[in-house]
């Protein structure tokens, strides 16, 4: 159980370290100034931020790979989604996330989480899921 | 039947079916926990087989109680504030419970025979 968080971690470190080091990397050019990261608002820091959201509140029931297959997925019948290959917009994932699956006609056991995610983490979160979209909608 | 011994199996069985409702009352007993502050309110219960545990949201936001202990699972859904879920305990072991919402949420029942 303790493992998937450990998995999790990982995972949060290892886009952490894939994402730092390339501004590291522009860095050693001298083309970027000392200090500079991703910018805050780019595309690839939300991604990064979302995938730290996804890591601590979704890969229970969604799985690390968002492939649906959560250590909790065997609790629920249709199981978690498949989060690579879903073809719903970004307005739709946003949606869900905020208002949960029962809002949507969707599985009751998708909680609500406007109440716990701020916009700035739903939207980074979406980012992430967008990123890892397999179906490249 | 002669109407003596119908109204002697009335006197009979009525104790008896009063003894069966207050031995079963007695034996199973809801246990309330508080989910308050993003915490369970005790962090370890020890119940008894039969036993319910009916749990609680005093926080303003939803939560949600679930577990994927071997001798029960289940998910109670998410449940707002003044909102309440129950589970019943049909067998003995250890059980974690957690809220899917909250991830540091946890908290250990204790189910002996």
């Amino acid at each position: 159980m303790n493992s998937a968080r450990a998995q999790a971690g990982l995972v949060a470190t290892l886009l952490a370290g894939i994402l730092l080091s390339a501004p590291a990397a522009a860095q050693s050019g001298g083309k970027v100034p000392q200090g500079a990261l991703l910018p805050k608002d780019s595309v690839d820091a939300a991604t990064f931020r979302g995938g730290l959201v996804f890591a601590n509140y979704c890969v229970t029931c969604h799985g690390i790979n968002a492939d649906g297959n959560g250590r909790a997925a065997r609790l629920y019948n249709p199981k978690p989604a498949n989060l690579r290959m879903s073809d719903k917009n970004d307005t739709y994932l946003g949606l869900i996330v905020r208002k949960g699956g029962a809002a949507l006609a969707r599985s009751e056991f998708m909680p609500s989480w406007e109440a716990e995610l701020t916009n700035e983490q739903i939207s980074d979160l979406v980012a992430y899921l967008r990123s890892i979209n397999a179906t490249k909608l | 039947m002669t109407p003596f011994k119908k109204s002697a199996r009335v006197a009979i069985a009525l104790p008896c079916i009063g003894l069966l409702i207050v031995g079963a009352a007695w034996a199973a007993q809801e246990h309330v926990v508080a989910q308050k502050n993003k915490s369970f309110a005790v962090k370890k219960l020890t119940v008894k087989v039969g036993d319910t545990v009916k749990f609680v949201n005093e926080d303003s936001f939803a939560h949600n109680v679930f577990s994927l202990s071997a001798a029960k699972s289940f998910d109670l859904g998410s449940f707002g504030n003044g909102g309440s879920k129950s589970v019943t305990f049909d067998k003995a072991g250890k059980i974690e419970v957690e809220c899917a919402v909250h991830p540091d949420m946890r908290m250990d029942i204790e189910v002996t025979p």
